[in-house]
């Protein structure tokens, strides 16, 4: 419940930490000068996660100390305490699913974007269906204390009752985002309209938020709960908009990034490359994505996730695109001097995740470009070996920079081509490239079968799950 | 973050016992008059005590018969989330007589129609333990809570323990 605010302390400390501590901030700068992301840093997140349970704990416990035994006896006692138990612990979920999405930094570098929607995905079907039992119970339970019926009762509880009319349509917008991301309808309806329906949640959440403080017996009469629990509330609203607004906001007006060139790399791969102000200052590891949103006509309300293909060089910065949407083909076509708005960046596939000294970068077809620019964060010493496929020679693209720098670490390079079935990377063909493959992390990038098949054969042969980083990108 | 589960399990134990274990003061609604509470029972006392509880709060009244033994008094407005309420007490000596709701206002008629039916079970309960000490009425929590609370204070005015 307080979760919110203590992440703000934790992190507030957490910098101060750094600030103070030389060998951190020197960490976070590279020799060219530029900025690194900061270090993930896991004890944080545990931090958090206790939290989080003390607010499950104590939201429970609060449900439980507003019934006394009277109550439960009483005509509809049991009902009405169970509606105000899952409402409470339906609420609390909800609270924990926006923060799981609200980009808190600290979560990110350590759980990943991808990691923190998982749960978020995880979590998704208890608030829903517990805020669903809440109102349903709830009914009940007034209809049998005051022995009407249960849809008269539903006529009471709207048209009478403080705050409960928003509440049920926020109920309904909840209940119609949960609709929308069952998976066989999320699959037929454009990521548009399901973006534009989460986002009604936000107001959903502020809907229901009123009745519970008005009506809720854990609020109604004790102050003490009424604050902690909307401050919890306006701090993860504070949290949404800093993060997803705010720094987004700020970092794209700081930058003033701009379209100066759109590069053919291999057939249909083209190099976006933008130029932009004080682009040393940007945070970033390599390996890292950014939301790119380009300010034409036709796309500015469109923010799609590219790795960037190279750490940036002042003033530019560079994401390699292939096309394979409406969206990667448009850039083809992108002019000199188009305004870009970013989010971002954002990530888990950088050096940090390294456990041990020597690596393996596996990539496929575009995920070659996380790779390139990882390759190029790399501690010198690492004696990457780096294995590329493609279906044909030339879709290999970067391949020029990618041998440079691995030849520059001491490294080695190996190209893949053919089709699936001649170049496949399994457990037999693998440890002919990478013989020491279970003393090196393995780090792999590509289309999501792709990382999957390679997870499991990494896996297979030794390397323990700590030591495998890979970032997927669905097609 | 493979102890993830753990961590939150510990929490959660933490959060729950805590909140178990820590003790608010019961819910205490102030109204003007509670600040001065009449200490004596004379009809002198009760100018002060019911100018102090304003006009909704009725002083202690001597009954117009000659017997100085028979007085009542109403407590002072509660409000108890739901609503509010005020209660009046007759006694005649220490014995309670007679036990009425004077006010009762509530935000929706659920409250309303609950509050209704405990306040007849609350009175009778009251008349047969002679004192404000009764155990509320099931379904009714914060109706008992604030009935009591109001009927201590017209028994306090009266100087009734």
């Amino acid at each position: 419940m307080i979760l919110s605010l203590l992440c703000r302390i934790l992190r507030r400390v957490s910098a101060r930490q750094i600030s103070t501590a030389r060998p951190a901030a020197a960490a976070t700068r590279r020799a060219g000068g530029l900025r690194r992301s900061p270090a993930p840093r896991p004890g944080l997140v545990r931090a958090g996660l206790i939290v989080a349970g003390l607010g499950l704990g104590a939201t429970t416990a609060l449900g439980i100390t507003a019934e006394t035994s009277g109550q439960l006896t009483a005509a509809g006692g049991v009902v009405t305490f169970a509606g105000n138990l899952t409402g409470l612990i339906g609420t609390y979920l909800a609270l924990i699913m926006v923060l799981l999405v609200s980009r808190i930094p600290f979560l990110e570098r350590v759980a990943g974007q991808d990691g923190l929607l998982r749960w978020h995905r995880r979590l998704a079907p208890w608030p829903i269906s517990l805020l669903v039992l809440h109102a349903i119970l709830l009914t009940a339970g007034y209809a049998q204390a005051t022995r009407t019926g249960l849809w008269h009762q539903v006529g009471t509880l709207i048209l009478s009752y403080p705050d409960i009319l928003s509440a049920t349509v926020g109920l309904g917008l909840m209940c119609m985002a949960a609709v929308i991301s069952i998976r066989a309808i999320r699959r037929r309806v454009r990521r548009e309209v399901w973006w534009t329906v989460h986002l009604y949640l936000y107001l959903a959440l502020a809907f229901s938020f009123a009745h519970v403080i008005v009506l809720g017996p854990s609020f109604v009469g004790h102050p003490l709960t009424q604050v902690v629990w909307s401050a919890a509330w306006a701090a993860t609203a504070g949290l949404v908009l800093a993060y997803r607004v705010g720094l987004p906001v700020y970092r794209t007006l700081r930058h003033q990034l701009r379209v100066t060139e759109v590069r053919p790399e291999a057939p249909g791969v083209v190099s976006v490359i933008c130029q932009g102000r004080h682009v040393d200052q940007l945070p970033v590891s390599g390996g890292q994505f950014l939301f790119w949103r380009f300010l034409t006509r036709d796309m500015w309300w469109q923010a799609h996730p590219y790795s960037l293909s190279a750490l940036p060089q002042p003033p530019y910065v560079r994401l390699t695109v292939k096309a394979v949407g409406d969206h990667s083909a448009a850039l083809a076509r992108l002019q000199p001097g188009t305004r870009v708005a970013v989010e971002g960046p954002y990530g888990t596939f950088t050096r940090y995740a390294q456990q041990r000294r020597r690596v393996v970068l596996i990539a496929a077809g575009i995920g070659v470009t996380a790779v390139r620019s990882l390759l190029e964060d790399l501690p010198r010493g690492t004696k990457p070996v780096v294995i590329l496929r493609a279906a044909r020679t030339e879709d290999l693209a970067l391949r020029g920079e990618i041998a440079d720098l691995v030849q520059r670490r001491g490294g080695r390079l190996h190209e893949l081509t053919g089709s699936r079935a001649q170049a496949t990377i399994d457990e037999r063909s693998l440890p002919r490239i990478v013989p020491d493959l279970s003393d090196r992390d393995v780090y792999v990038c590509g289309p999501e079968a792709f990382v999957a098949g390679i997870v499991d054969v990494a896996r297979c042969l030794g390397v323990p799950d700590e030591a495998i980083h890979h970032e997927a990108f669905a097609l | 973050m493979k102890r993830a589960p753990l961590l939150v399990l510990a929490g959660t134990a933490a959060g729950f016992v805590g909140v178990l274990t820590f003790h608010t003061r019961p819910v205490s609604a102030t109204t003007p008059g509670q600040a001065q509470p009449s200490a004596m029972p004379s009809a002198s006392s009760a100018a002060t005590s019911s100018a102090a509880a304003g006009p909704a709060a009725a002083g202690p009244t001597r009954a117009a018969a000659g017997s100085t033994l028979v007085r009542s008094a109403a407590g002072q407005i509660v409000q108890f989330g739901y609503g509010e309420l005020n209660v009046r007490v007759t006694v005649n000596g220490s014995h309670i007589t007679a036990v009425s709701v004077t006010d009762l206002q509530t935000a929706e008629p659920t409250s309303q129609q609950i509050s209704e039916q405990a306040i007849p079970m609350l009175r009778s309960e009251v008349l047969s333990a002679q004192s404000a000490n009764v155990n509320g009425i099931s379904g009714a929590t914060f109706t008992s809570r604030a009935y009591v609370q109001s009927l201590q204070a017209a028994l306090d005015k009266l100087n009734v323990k």
